[in-house]
């Protein structure tokens, strides 16, 4: 691979980029993921997951079976929040911040 | 690698990180970063990112949050483009009945020169013309903004090693001697010795203190969140529960559960979050989420940053907080001066350890 292909193509980053922050010390998928949005386009890393881990396996000469996989979380392809939603206003784990003010004696603590 | 430091900080997400950098503008050289995995596998790789202040209680929390947010913009200054984003801070309400209580949050805050305004349901929407027609008023600051915190640790560490100080990853630290006037920190990669020991150890603050025999008293508490697609860039303020990113993407979510170190994202609460999402901004039902993350929120005990000096121990410091984005600029300050000068130029004593009275040494 030339230093300039695109690894990944929904943030376009290139192997150069990655090359660089695994020589900064990111190990994994997830490390580099982070510090060049490598993965954290539309596809959610399905295209570049595998180029990643070979960018790495190069690199760092990390056997691949020794390489973890990026964290695989919903949804699996994008859903509109409109699906997602039930429209219930009544929230549990959810909170406003004004709720979270606390008043003393009719004073803001 | 050299195994002798004057100062050792354990952690190396944005706490940890801004400790390093703050202390390597004054102190060239002689200063390690330890962390168990890479800088923002911990915390700091899984947050909002708000740069918060205005409706923070009490007030003397809020003024100390407040003086972070100021440092900002001449940290992305120094350290490089952070996509820091002094939007002004937005927080909806929908009862007619908590406009009381913005007023007396507003009256409150004037003494200590944060300026809040409560806008009227028209004055919401001329602001903030996506929000819900049937919002009744909002919270109003221009001190809130965000940041890209994954740029912000990046920057802090850049800067950081530019300065002389040294990263040493995926190394966790498993034994701390103190040792006559040092401490002797055993890690998987070897033992270094240092002067001036910092625990910054984010949700994993008590089993860094276990190391020292005193009780960090750190709880972890789950968030999750909620990223849409790029979209056209339509908020133009951070909301309370949903902001925009520099790229479009809109973060969405401000959750609360007691679930341990368990990072998983739950279909309920995915749920939960894009009803506040439409809740707040109607328009948002067509947009696309193509990812959802959760994280670990440090949650002292209190609710309140644990900053300082360990008693009983020289030279042993601990920072350990919720809200770490936000408050980073202040602490890497004022640890700073505090390891070097012994003193700190806003008085942290109310943060100090100290007030848990189970933090005794065993
Ligand atoms: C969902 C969510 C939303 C949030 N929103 C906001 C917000 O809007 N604004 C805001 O200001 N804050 C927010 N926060 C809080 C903020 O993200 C945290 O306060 C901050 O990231 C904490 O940083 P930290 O450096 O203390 O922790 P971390 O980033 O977790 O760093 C601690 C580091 O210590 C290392 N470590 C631990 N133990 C060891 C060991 N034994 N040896 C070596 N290394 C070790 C870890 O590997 C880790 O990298 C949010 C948090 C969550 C979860
Ligand atoms: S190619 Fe990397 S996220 Fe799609």
């Amino acid at each position: 691979m030339d230093k300039s292909t695109i690894i990944c193509r929904c943030e376009e980053i290139s192997l150069e980029e990655i090359e660089k922050v695994i020589s900064n010390g990111a190990r994994t998928f997830d490390d580099i993921k982070r510090l060049t949005r490598c993965g954290m386009g539309p596809c959610q890393s399905k295209i570049c997951n595998c180029l990643v881990a070979a960018a790495i396996n190069e690199k760092t000469g990390t056997p691949f079976h020794e390489i973890p996989l990026p964290r695989m979380r919903m949804p699996i392809s994008p859903i509109k929040l409109d699906t997602l939603a039930t429209n219930s206003t009544t929230f549990s784990s959810v909170k406003s911040v004004l709720d979270e003010v606390e008043l003393e004696d009719g004073k803001v603590r | 690698m050299e195994t002798s430091y004057e100062t050792i900080i354990i952690g190396g997400g944005v706490v940890g990180s801004s400790i390093a950098y703050h202390l390597s503008e004054r102190n060239k050289g002689g200063i390690l970063v330890l962390d168990k995995k890479f800088p923002l596998s911990g915390t700091s790789g899984s947050t909002q990112a708000w740069v918060w202040v205005h409706n923070k209680t009490p007030s003397w929390y809020a003024e100390f949050s407040m003086y972070s947010a100021e440092l900002y913009p001449y940290l992305s200054k120094k350290i490089g483009d952070v996509e820091y984003k002094r939007t002004g801070g937005l927080s909806p309400f929908f009862n007619e009945a908590d406009r009381e209580k913005a007023l007396l949050l507003a009256k409150t805050y004037e003494s200590i020169g944060i300026k809040i305004k409560v806008l009227t349901r028209e004055e919401a929407l001329e602001k903030e013309p996506s929000l819900n027609p049937e919002v009744a008023g909002a919270t109003y600051s221009s001190i809130d903004g965000n940041v890209n915190p994954f740029r912000l640790v990046d920057r802090y560490m850049r800067a950081a090693k530019k300065n002389g100080v040294q990263y040493s990853t995926y190394n966790k630290v498993t034994e701390i001697q103190k040792l006559p006037g040092k401490f002797m920190v055993v890690s998987q990669k070897g033992t270094f010795q240092c002067k001036n020991l910092v625990l910054a150890g984010g949700t994993w603050s008590r089993e860094l203190g276990k190391m020292v025999d005193i009780t960090i008293p750190i709880n972890q508490l789950r968030g999750q969140i909620l990223v849409t697609e790029p979209l056209k860039p339509f908020l133009n303020y951070t909301i309370s529960g949903l902001r925009q990113a520099f790229n479009g993407e809109v973060l969405i979510g401000y959750s609360m559960e007691k679930e341990g170190f368990n990072r998983a994202t739950t279909l309920e609460v995915m749920q939960e979050t894009a009803n506040l999402a439409v809740h707040y901004v109607p328009s948002l039902r067509k947009a696309k989420v193509v990812r959802a993350f959760s994280g670990i929120r440090a949650m002292p005990e209190d609710g309140f940053p644990i900053l300082g000096r360990i008693p009983g121990v020289e030279n042993l410091f601990v920072a350990a907080t919720h809200s770490g984005v936000t408050l980073s600029p202040l602490i890497g300050t004022l640890m700073t001066e505090l390891i070097l000068d012994g003193d700190t130029s806003i008085p942290i004593d109310r943060y100090s350890i100290t007030r848990f009275n189970n933090m005794e040494t065993k």
